[in-house]
């Protein structure tokens, strides 16, 4: 049986208290268990639907609709890389051809040692920066092979 | 040109509420809390600020549908969710300056009776959502906000929500239906979010430009802002440039300024030599436009649109003559292909299969007739929908298509 | 009253009715998926897209309410052209396994592609997004996930009519999935409902599934026997066999819904073996099999017998709450022609519990059609007190003779067997019995005389709910052997003791009925049809 731990539990009450609707606190709930969990298995969807008395399938549901939710585990440092339209035209498709090559995986998948995962997103509102990526609740921008390069090798020893 | 948005955006430590103050801040605030909470409505609305989120309607238009006495309290919502692709003004805004986002609030909340409001923010922008977090402590610790804004019988909460990756939830009936802990399906329209919007409760859902344009407004006079623009578009609008420019960035410009102009001397033309190409404008879900349709179109809601496309987001993205058209298309398409909700038929099934078949021709693989396909498929999809985000589609598919026919035809294997 | 133009024709919409709902009140069927009278509107299907006048776009008739002055047009070529396209949208990422699908027949993707002329879909097969099939949802519902037209009427129901929220959408886009945490089973006892409300063959019955195709089966218009609701049903059936009972929109009784147990209440009649022939203990105390006529007279004559020996008050009438109206007041006729006095019904406290809920959505607790129809008949008794007081007055001697008729029930219940046990004490207590039933059953030895008796759908007849309502029930299904519908074998009693028997089918014996018994005077059969009507 998971639950969330003390500071969790602590920022759980702070989140309810955000809101006049109980319901209205499940997205922060969500996002403040994959900080906790990692990602949202089935079993943080039961977890989740106990606490805050919602059928599992309802907390799941909800899950799914959102894509920085994991519905699988993810590395310590998942990386998400920019595919939209000003990252395409200012060269991403080599940053990320250089994000396989360091990690050896494709994406949505772990290295093997659980630090990393990567997948491509949509548009980061760093176009003007672009190519951009997030790790983490970090931006990366002006984006080139080696830069990529540069940050997963300090990102390993992190 | 005048600087409203971006007047103190490269000053030191703006971001701080001491700093923001010292160059004038929270005065409109102080300015509106002695004033009616109509009379706000009033210079609002005589102002002609239209909102900067995208459909352009005018706030204090959108204020005066909200219903007063209803039993209900009143919500603001700030529309922080930017992700129309090519749009990043709203960030710059909430990262250098965010007092100047929460004054507007306040002073929006003031005008409306709304006590408790919310920031929606995109998910990707957690650090920004910290820094617009830090601001908010600084503003209670001032007296900003809490029980008694600035001493007054006035009381306001503003709590920052974090989205968790929907470019829909920024449609402002998913944004609502995502606040409320759903996924984020944009709801029928009517009943509209003034009667019915957060927890069933009149509620106003405004973009950060829009208000972030109110403690000018209200510090300067309407009339001021109104001086500044076309006609029907007053005062200024940020835009965010990027692709093919020489300085990508965000720009305010007075509205009505030239569209050439502006790229050629504020975002620094087109690098390496290379030739325009063509433009879209106003983020990735408006029509395209080529290079020889760009001369003469102002930057205003009615040249654009005039022009065949529209001034949407401010997200303009600027292609050079290297650049393949239905890649580009087929970046888009894929897009919203990735954010329709799934709800509703026309917009889930086309928009995949528009990307799919984008994906064929891209790759060598698709006929001729799948070009003619890709505008049937718009005629099925557009104003079939719950929320704009098929036409969204819609837009850029027929646009490409149309304007860069060849390029399409060219790919295809039947060729 | 809003008055609205449709196709041309000027037509009345009730105040506050969407555009779908008075065009179908004028019998225009607009195509729809999504839309259900009985669930809260959600607008997501498009297929309803309809014409207004001063609108620039088409406008969704479900979601949409009549004006006064409205013009709309639903059949010209804009509107077609909408639905074909939506349609055309349905079906690219559709598997089109209908050969092998067994909503065929009664799918709305299948009517409509034939109504709007379609052909195939133009994505590849490889392009289609691929989604699980056959899953397991318990024992009511198979999950196809590939067949969803994502209509979420299933997550309407279960989220506004059980509130219970199993089934949902997960994922997002085109990749959108309809499904339960886990695949767990939809262990709610209304479940069954999805699979009439999915429009497609996304949802299917478990029972039901691969039995036959359905247009192989004849339907008969009916009332569900297993509770005091009295549901409106149809039967669904081929060559003597029940294939399914399917609901009846009743907006009065059961809207459109049914609860599992009542669904699937007619597997129950082919449970045990059934009895074929009147059989009539003889001196030897073995019972025999005679036929209709012996039986008749011999019944007839010893009741008499009974009766002039010890009285009338000797005679017991102890009636089935699962029994027709008409049966009940042939059976009352019979035995108030012989002077008897003392009736019965209650197995069970059966009249405490009829309108009891059970729960909020259907069920009651009283597990019988027919309990009020028994009461507005007059077969209840203070004084005779339920099956308890007969046994005890049978026992002191008081009650001698008692004609009994008796059904399982098609829903059961702990205590059931308790029940059937104190049928059996008031026939071992009785020195003469009569028992009217359809089952076979070991205990049935104690009896004088078993009579074979049709049991519910093999019968006309009519029913009153819980509330009154009295309500018409079709024969669906051939009586096995000789047995009769109870009904029959009073008029046959009744011949046989000498009174006037001119009844040719239950619809006489109705006329007759409401002719004579107060609470149904002036009530027609064709009242008893949907809705059905309450008597007082
Ligand atoms: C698909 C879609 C995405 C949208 N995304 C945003 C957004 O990210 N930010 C925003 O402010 N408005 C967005 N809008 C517009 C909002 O629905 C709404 O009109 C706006 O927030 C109102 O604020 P305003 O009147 O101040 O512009 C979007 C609309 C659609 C249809
Ligand atoms: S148009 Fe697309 S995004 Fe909008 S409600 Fe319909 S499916 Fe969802
Ligand atoms: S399973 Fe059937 S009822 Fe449920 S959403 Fe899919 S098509 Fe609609
Ligand atoms: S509620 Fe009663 S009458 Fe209705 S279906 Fe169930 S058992 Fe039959
Ligand atoms: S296109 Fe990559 S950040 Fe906008
Ligand atoms: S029936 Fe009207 S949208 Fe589905």
């Amino acid at each position: 049986m998971i639950e969330f731990s003390e500071e969790g539990k602590r920022r759980y009450q702070t989140i309810l208290s955000h809101y006049p609707d109980k319901r209205a606190a499940l997205l922060p709930v969500l996002t403040l268990a994959q900080r906790e969990f990692g990602w949202i298995s089935q079993e943080v969807a039961e977890y989740i639907g106990k606490l805050m008395s919602y059928p599992p399938s309802d907390v799941l549901s909800v899950a799914t609709f959102y894509t920085m939710l994991h519905k699988k585990p993810a590395g310590k440092h998942h990386i998400d890389i920019c595919k939209n339209v000003s990252c395409w035209l200012m060269g991403v498709y080599p940053c990320i051809d250089e994000i396989k090559r360091q990690l050896g995986v494709e994406k949505r998948e772990v290295t093997a040692d659980g630090k990393f995962s990567w997948d491509v997103t949509e548009c980061l509102g760093s176009c003007g920066t672009a190519p951009a990526m997030q790790v983490g609740d970090r931006y990366y921008e002006n984006l080139t092979p080696a830069r990529v390069a540069e940050i997963i090798e300090k990102l390993r020893n992190d | 040109m005048t600087r409203i948005l971006l007047a103190n955006i490269d000053k030191p430590e703006q971001a701080s509420i001491v700093k923001y103050r010292e160059r004038g801040g929270y005065k409109a605030l102080e300015k509106a809390l002695a004033m009616d909470q109509a009379a706000v409505i009033e210079e609002v609305k005589a102002s002609g600020l239209r909102g900067r989120g995208g459909a352009g309607f005018p706030t204090g238009m959108k204020w005066s549908f909200v219903p007063r006495n209803t039993g209900k309290p009143t919500y603001l919502l700030c529309n922080a969710d930017e992700s129309e692709p090519g749009t990043f003004k709203d960030r710059i805004l909430m990262e250098r300056d965010p007092h100047m986002m929460i004054e507007g609030m306040a002073i929006a909340s003031y005008a409306l009776n709304c006590h408790l409001a919310y920031i929606y923010i995109r998910g990707e922008y957690e650090f920004v959502a910290n820094m617009v977090q830090k601001a908010l402590d600084e503003a209670y610790e001032a007296k900003m906000l809490g029980p008694s804004v600035m001493g007054k019988d006035f009381a306001l909460d503003i709590f920052v929500h974090l989205g968790q990756g929907a470019y829909i939830c920024g449609e402002e009936t998913s944004l609502i239906e995502s606040l409320e802990g759903d996924r984020g399906y944009p709801r029928i329209k009517p009943p509209f979010p003034a009667t019915h919007g957060f927890l069933a409760s009149p509620t106003v859902v405004n973009n950060v430009e829009t208000l972030c344009a109110l403690p000018w407004i209200i510090q300067n006079g309407a009339a001021a802002y109104a001086a500044i623009g076309t006609e029907k578009s007053k005062g200024t609008k940020l835009f965010s440039v990027s692709g093919h420019v020489s300085k990508p960035g965000v720009y305010e410009v007075d509205l009505g300024y030239p569209l050439v102009d502006f790229i050629n001397n504020e975002a620094g033309g087109v690098p390496n030599g290379r030739k325009l190409k063509a433009v879209i404008p106003g983020g990735s879900s408006v029509p395209v436009m080529t290079a020889a349709e760009c001369p003469g179109v102002l930057l205003d809601y009615e040249s654009l649109l005039k022009a065949g496309s529209m001034l949407g987001s401010g997200g303009m993205i600027v292609l050079d003559e290297t650049t393949s058209m239905p890649e580009t298309l087929s970046v888009i398409a894929d897009f919203y292909a990735h954010e329709s909700c799934g709800q509703c038929t026309p917009c889930r099934e086309g928009t995949g299969w528009a990307a799919k078949i984008l994906k064929n021709i891209v790759a060598g693989k698709g006929k001729r007739s799948d070009v003619d396909l890709l505008l049937k498929i718009a005629d099925m999809m557009e104003g079939k929908t719950i929320c704009p985000l098929a036409d969204a589609d819609v837009m850029p598919i027929r646009s490409f298509v149309t304007k860069f026919r060849s390029e399409f035809e060219a790919l295809c294997g039947d060729n | 009253m809003p008055k609205f133009t449709l196709n041309g024709q000027e037509v009345e919409a009730k105040p506050g009715q969407t555009i779908i709902q008075a065009a179908a009140d004028h019998g225009m069927e607009i195509p729809h998926y999504c839309y259900h009278p009985d669930l809260p509107i959600d607008g997501n299907c498009r297929m309803c897209l309809v014409e207004v006048e001063k609108m620039p776009k088409l406008t969704p008739a479900c979601t949409t309410l009549v004006n006064d002055g409205m013009v709309v047009r639903s059949e010209n070529e804009r509107v077609k052209e909408a639905v074909r396209g939506v349609l055309e949208f349905l079906l690219i990422n559709h598997p089109v396994d209908c050969p092998v699908c067994d909503q065929a027949g009664e799918c709305r993707l299948q009517d409509y592609y034939m109504v709007y002329g379609l052909h195939t879909s133009e994505i590849p097969l490889g392009m289609k997004v691929r989604k699980r099939k056959v899953i397991d949802l318990g024992p009511m519902v198979v999950l196809d996930q590939e067949r969803c037209v994502l209509c979420s009427r299933c997550i309407r129901f279960f989220e506004y009519v059980t509130e219970t929220g199993e089934m949902q959408f997960f994922g997002r886009g085109d990749h959108v999935a309809i499904g339960t945490f886990e695949d767990r089973p939809l262990d709610n006892p209304y479940s069954g409902n999805v699979v009439d409300i999915c429009p497609v063959g996304a949802l299917t019955s478990r029972d039901f599934r691969f039995k036959c195709r359905v247009w192989f089966l004849h339907a008969t218009d009916s009332v569900c026997g297993g509770c005091s609701t009295g549901c409106t049903v149809r039967i669904d059936h081929r060559d003597g066999t029940i294939f399914r009972l399917l609901p009846r929109r009743n907006v009065e009784v059961n809207r459109s819904w049914l609860c599992d147990e009542g669904r699937l209440s007619f597997h129950k009649l082919s449970d045990g073996e059934r009895i074929t022939r009147p059989l009539v203990k003889g001196r030897d105390g073995v019972q025999a099999p005679v036929t209709w006529e012996e039986a008749a007279r011999s019944i007839d004559s010893r009741l008499k017998e009974i009766r002039d020996t010890n009285g009338a008050a000797s005679i017991l009438g102890f009636a089935s709450p699962s029994a027709t109206n008409e049966a009940l007041f042939l059976f009352k006729r019979y035995l108030d022609g012989l002077g008897a006095t003392q009736f019965d019904f209650r197995l069970d406290s059966e009249d405490k519990k009829l309108a009891d809920e059970e729960d909020q959505i259907l069920r009651h607790f009283d597990k019988h059609p027919n309990s009020m129809g028994a009461i507005k008949l007059g077969l209840m008794s203070e004084q005779v007190g339920g099956i308890e007081g007969a046994i005890n007055a049978a026992r002191a001697g008081r009650l001698k003779a008692g004609v009994v008729i008796y059904f399982k029930p098609l829903v059961e219940r702990p205590g059931d067997a308790e029940a059937e046990g104190r049928v059996l004490a008031l026939l071992d207590e009785l020195e003469y019995s009569v028992l009217l039933t359809s089952h076979k059953a070991d205990w049935q030895d104690s009896a004088s005389v078993v009579l074979p008796v049709a049991a519910w759908s093999e019968e006309e007849g009519t029913y009153t709910n819980f509330e009154g309502r009295v309500q018409l029930a079709g024969k669906a299904i051939e009586v096995e052997g000789n047995a009769l519908p109870v009904w029959e074998v009073f008029a046959m009693l009744l011949h046989a003791s000498g009174a006037e028997s001119p009844w040719m089918s239950a619809e006489d014996v109705f006329a007759t009925m409401a002719d004579s018994v107060s609470v149904f005077s002036g009530i027609t059969l064709d009242q008893t049809r949907l809705p059905g009507v309450v008597v007082g």
